[in-house]
């Protein structure tokens, strides 16, 4: 295949055409939040088999050296780990897709394993501000007290079902949505922001 | 004080020669910032305050008392209060697209700039032609609605609604949209404590220190409450300082957030609460990216009520009066803004605080005309100020009436013995009593309880973790309001793990509290108001008495009392004692009204937020969304998605135009759509095949890996869920799509009969709706044009992969994708899927390839005609009342397996010979358009309930037979084919001849799709 068809063939940003990179909001200062953009990443529904708990549980311990998490509770080792997303239910998250594309067949019969690499818009929310951004919209309390690294919830934010999760305490947030709502998502975090100041950048991509 | 502020003389005090020079602003005192000049206007007006002051503080000091006219009657209105209750000082703010109807000046901060307008007056404040209805009051008395506009009935909605609508209502709301945003917040805490007084402040630090987290909302601008407006003292500090004191400290606690200027509105079930932050509203215009205004959502363990109390006016004649004013505000105009309300002010009061008045007005040098005590005895320390400052000092008397056109200029009092005397004043204040905030308390639906002892009604044992303290739990006194709070804040903090601690409460000084509340005074001369906002007078509530409106709710609909925007803050309470009183019964017998969120009005913006204009509510878009906003298309909403509808061209002179083309083009060469927008489902697991086969009311048993195939979802009742396809990805892997509608819906019935009713199958089930950009290609060309863009190893000829063949393969070089063999328009078609992200590569590389074949995208539109014209049923057919029989499917369903709605749908209803069955339609004239929802009747039929045979349920335009083409319901229709029937639609005035036909209006042998 040519080269231009090869680049015909790239994919695109589920931010793209909503997400500038750059500063906005307000100018003064240091912006007040952070957001990353995160294309590339590895997204991937895990679903254990019925009865299959506890398999699922030595595999994933045997072969990723990850503890599968609790409800509520997200394991994250840098970039990779599982997030509890429902009973019985996992969200696994890798840097790459590629870094899943083995995960069906390693968990096969203990676990159904769909990729949901594209289903998710991911923004990753940091910086000195990030906590009272998600705090307009997310009706969970996110307090130190009661949320920390490691923490995940499902629920909803501007109407839009939403999934986030804590990597550390600075805070920084991941916040996954369906892909197809990114646009309203992104108007609603941007508006959140803008008191603060923003700053757009990309993560890693495809 | 100096006499400098003092020199203007009885008769220069008229409101219609205002003062332009704060010639009301005492020399020194209050909390105003005199370095802090700003200039503002009313009525066109301009005059100067002081940062510090509200609009009505500002407007007392220029001398400027008549700021409105009255609801019914356009009396003229002055400044009641100085607080969120007032009934009375309510104006417009700002212009243009920023008015802002109906604020009380009495919280309205002041700022540089500030505009405001009176209300509900014509064509000026001084002068209101509407005034005459004030001559007109006896006939505009309680019940006047309901017993004038009762005759004709016709003329209510044509002539007395409209009119009544144009005389009431006040103020003007803006007519351009907001400028502004409104942010909202969700916030949790340990201890909620509504309202920075002494109570609140107590509560708040003691929680605080004991480590809780704490939120304090208070209202105002300044925290600190009645301390701002009362001279008293806390330990060795003035009030003002230890508030000042007790802010400093609360802000240096970590856990502590304080919101001044935020309004606790609601409280609602399981500890949540509901609050508004005017974060811009004491400026100009809002800062760059701030917003106008806040809502908070508050979710709290433990709730402290702090919200202090409303004092009680005195129901005698003439007492809405500009210039007569609740005590308690007198001292806050004079303690808080050094602002004197009058050059010579009387005080009539019930109460030992009344004398409280006494002593600030002659501190801050103004005059004390007269007091009035209501009560037979008087301690004689109270008396002494008043009567060595010369004042007339009444005992056992009242106020009968007021004098006085628009400013008071003299008061009508009674004394014990009856005889009457006028007193000259310009302003009166009235001290009846308190009445504890109860309203955030029963906004939980519970009653407040009455209390003998302060003659108010106190807030209920609270359950919800609602505490009351201070005076809003009817503890008046500074001292218990201090320990009440901290003792609430101390049990509120244990409640939620942390240590139970109470630091020593400062002393304050002793207060005497004697209290014997006159309800009415016994001789009333003029109009009496009960509720200011709402110009309901006492004589309104003995009407409601003599017409048999007793009962509470009665009282209070009867009358409108209490249903002003200020909820009958002020006034409830003597309605209530007056109907006691005329009954003959106890006040808590008589009952009392609900208080129902919010406490005071909350502009709509705030509660929308983010979500108006296009964020009003959410949008999804479709993976070519971006191509297709490049190349024009025409977009349509269908629940939240935004689909393409139609691409226009050039030359194309409306919508049919480029549709028929588009459906030409399929039919002819080959078309793309986009439908992502369908519900796709993942299925997988031992049993995946068991689960289905029971899910689905057709077989599936026999379906091999590498195929896909038409499925009906049946409800339990029999009724036909939803349809779509279901392809076999692998031994134990299916994938499904749902209606674009149904999609959630479906969803959700899987889990449940997954979870639910057959938890014993190993069957995992994830949406992979968002995953997958699926695009249908169809027409005779669409393999050629598939060929392009599916890699070369895959083999896509129409013998390797024939109709109903399924797929994984890749395209673009390996990128992963499915294929689906399955057509809905008739055509040699595919659906093709690949991860979203190459939605967009995936089309443009289709469109690419399809050019030379003369490919078009198509939308929503030509995807509806087509599958009209091969009769397919859609959403307008599976409408939730039809059966499978009923849109033609009968024939699919399975024989011997058992699946949801096998039993029900054979209910004798269900399978009733005459059931509207789907069919075809055609005009007769083939000129005629058809239309969606017209009836079928007979051709000689006269049209009636009894003859209707059924309806259309989908038409459209069909290129391909040149003519409209309709499909529906009638009763037996598929035995009827050829006969004509009419086509009846009178809701479009139509009515002709139709042929019933086939459902299938293009290549009936589905030969096309095979090739």
């Amino acid at each position: 295949m040519s080269e231009a068809i090869a680049s015909m063939w790239a994919p695109r940003s589920a931010w793209a055409g909503y997400a500038k990179p750059g500063r906005h909001g307000r100018t003064q200062g240091e912006a007040g939040v952070r957001l990353t953009l995160r294309d590339g990443i590895g997204l991937a529904t895990v679903i254990v088999a019925d009865g299959q708990t506890d398999a699922l549980r030595a595999l994933v311990s045997e072969r990723y050296g990850w503890t599968l998490p609790e409800p509520g509770r997200a394991q994250l080792f840098r970039d990779r780990g599982l997030v509890w997303s429902a009973p019985g239910q996992w969200l696994a998250v890798a840097e790459t897709r590629e870094a899943l594309r083995d995960l069906p067949q390693a968990f096969r019969g203990v676990a159904a394993v769909t990729d949901q690499s594209d289903g998710r818009a991911v923004v990753r929310v940091s910086g000195r501000n990030a906590r009272t951004v998600l705090e307009k919209g997310v009706a969970v309390d996110l307090h130190p007290r009661a949320f920390q690294a490691g923490q995940t919830a499902a629920t909803s934010i501007a109407h839009i079902g939403a999934q986030l999760w804590q990597l550390d305490d600075v805070p920084t947030y991941d916040v996954a949505v369906a892909r197809s709502f990114a646009g309203s998502f992104w108007s609603w975090l941007t508006e959140a922001a803008a008191e603060f100041g923003y700053e757009v950048e990309q993560g890693p991509a495809h | 004080m100096t006499t400098m502020t003092l020199r203007r003389s009885d008769a220069d005090i008229a409101a219609e020669t205002p003062e332009r020079s704060q010639a009301y602003r005492v020399a020194r005192g209050g909390l105003v910032d005199r370095r802090k000049l700003l200039d503002f206007s009313f009525d066109g007006t301009s005059y100067k305050g002081f940062q510090g002051d509200t609009l009505a503080s500002a407007l007392l000091a220029n001398g400027v008392h008549l700021v409105g006219r009255s609801f019914k009657y356009h009396r003229p209105r002055g400044i009641l209060s100085a607080g969120s209750e007032e009934p009375n000082a309510i104006v417009e703010l700002r212009s243009g697209a920023r008015r802002e109807p109906n604020t009380r000046a009495t919280v309205a901060e002041l700022y540089a700039g500030l505009e405001a307008n009176s209300q509900n007056r014509w064509p000026s404040l001084a002068f209101d032609a509407l005034g005459i209805n004030a001559l007109a009051a006896p006939i505009f008395a309680a019940g006047f609605y309901y017993k004038t506009f009762m005759w004709p009935a016709s003329f209510w909605e044509k002539l007395y609604e409209p009119m009544i609508r144009r005389a009431a209502g006040l103020g003007r709301a803006a007519n351009a949209p907001d400028p502004d945003t409104y942010d909202r917040m969700h916030a949790h805490c340990d201890v909620l404590v509504i309202g920075g007084g002494p109570a609140g402040l107590s509560a708040a630090l003691t929680a605080g220190r004991a480590g809780a987290r704490v939120i304090l909302v208070d209202e105002d601008f300044k925290l600190g409450g009645c301390l701002l407006a009362e001279n008293q003292w806390i330990g060795s500090q003035a009030g003002v300082e230890w508030a000042a004191a007790a802010l400093d400290e609360l802000i240096s606690l970590p856990e502590v957030r304080i919101l001044t200027r935020t309004t606790l509105f609601g409280v609602y079930d399981h500890g949540s609460y509901g609050a508004v932050e005017r974060v811009s509203d004491h400026l100009p215009v809002p800062g760059a990216h701030a917003p106008r205004q806040r809502l908070w959502r508050i979710t709290a363990k433990r709730a402290v009520l702090a919200a202090g109390a409303i004092e009680r006016p005195h129901v005698f004649g003439g007492n809405d009066r500009p210039g007569v004013m609740l005590a308690g505000a007198v001292r806050a105009y004079i303690n808080r803004y050094g602002v004197l309300p009058g050059h010579k002010i009387a005080v009539v009061t019930s109460s030992d605080d009344g004398w409280r008045t006494v002593t600030d007005v002659l501190a801050a040098g103004g005059q004390i005309a007269a007091v009035i005590d209501t009560r037979r005895s008087v301690p004689h320390e109270l008396r002494r100020a008043a009567e060595s400052a010369g004042a007339t000092v009444v005992t056992d008397g009242y106020v009968a009436g007021t004098r006085g056109h628009l400013r008071l200029k003299a008061i009508e009092v009674v004394d014990s013995y009856g005889s009457a005397q006028t007193i000259a004043c310009d302003c009166l204040a009235m001290a009846n009593g308190w009445n504890p905030i109860v309203h955030l308390d029963s906004h939980l639906s519970r009653k407040p309880v009455w209390n003998e002892d302060i003659h108010a009604f106190v807030p209920a044992a609270m359950p919800q973790g609602m505490v009351a303290a201070g005076a809003a739990a009817g503890r008046f006194t500074l001292a218990e309001c201090l320990a009440t709070g901290a003792e609430a804040a101390a049990d509120a903090a244990q409640h939620c793990g942390f240590e139970r601690k109470l630091y020593p409460v400062p002393g304050t000084e002793p207060e005497s509290t004697g209290y014997t509340p006159l309800w009415r005074s016994p001789r009333i001369k003029g109009k009496a108001f009960v509720d200011f906002q709402n110009d309901v007078a006492a004589s309104d509530v003995e009407l409601a008495h003599r017409e048999g409106f007793r009962a509470v709710e009665h009282l209070k609909r009867y009358t409108t009392l209490g249903m002003a925007t200020d909820q009958g803050k002020t006034s409830n309470l003597a309605g209530l004692s007056i109907m006691a009183e005329l009954t003959g019964q106890a006040i808590p017998s008589v009952g009392t009204t609900v208080f129902r969120p919010p406490f005071t009005p909350v502009a709509l913006g705030a509660l929308a937020g983010h979500h108006r204009g296009k964020d009003f509510r959410a949008t999804r878009h479709v993976p070519s969304h971006a191509w297709c906003e490049e190349n024009g298309a025409v977009f349509v909403e269908t629940g939240l998605w935004l689909r393409p509808a139609y691409f226009p061209r050039a030359g194309e002179k409306d919508w049919l135009e480029s549709v028929n083309r588009e459906v030409n083009t399929v039919r002819s060469k080959v078309g793309i759509c986009d439908v992502t927008t369908l519900g796709k489902i993942d299925i997988q697991g031992r049993d995946a095949l068991a689960y289905l086969e029971k899910f689905t009311a057709n077989p599936f048993g026999s379906l091999p890996v590498g195929k896909a195939r038409y499925a009906i979802l049946l409800r339990e009742d029999g009724i036909v869920l939803d349809d779509g396809t279901i392809a076999r990805l692998g031994e134990n892997h299916y994938v499904m799509t749902a209606s674009t509608a149904n999609a959630a819906k479906v969803m959700q019935h899987m889990e449940f009969c997954r979870q639910w009713l057959w938890p014993e199958f190993d069957v995992q089930i994830a949406s992979i709706s968002e995953q997958w950009a699926q695009y249908a290609v169809a027409g005779p060309k669409a393999r050629d044009t598939l060929r392009g863009v599916v890699d070369p190893e895959f083999d896509i000829s129409n013998e390797a992969f024939p109709f109903l063949a399924s797929a994984n393969i890749t395209v673009g070089g390996g990128i992963p994708a499915r294929l689906f063999r399955i057509s809905f328009s008739g055509e040699l078609a595919y659906e093709i899927a690949v991860p979203a992200a190459y939605g967009d590569a995936l089309w443009r590389a289709i469109m690419q390839s399809g050019t030379p074949h003369g490919i078009t995208p198509y939308g929503s539109e030509a995807l509806s005609v087509m599958r009209i014209e091969k009769g397919h049923a859609a959403g307008a057919e599976i409408n939730g009342m039809t059966t499978a029989a009923d849109i033609g499917l009968g024939g699919m369903l399975a024989k011997k397996k058992d699946y949801i709605g096998r039993l029900m749908k054979d209910r004798p209803g269900l399978t009733e010979p005459d059931r509207p069955t789907l069919v075809g339609v055609r005009p007769v004239d083939r000129s005629k358009r058809l239309r969606a929802g017209a009836h079928i009747i007979a051709l000689d039929a006269t049209p009636s309930l009894e003859a209707d045979q059924g309806f259309l349920s989908s038409v459209a335009y069909s290129p391909s037979n040149g003519h409209w083409i309709g499909i529906g319901f009638i009763s037996r229709g598929p035995q009827r084919i050829g006969e004509h029937v009419r086509a009846y639609d009178p809701v479009r005035g139509e009515d002709f001849e139709v042929e019933i036909c086939s459902a299938v209006f293009v290549d009936p042998e589905g030969s096309k799709m095979h090739v």
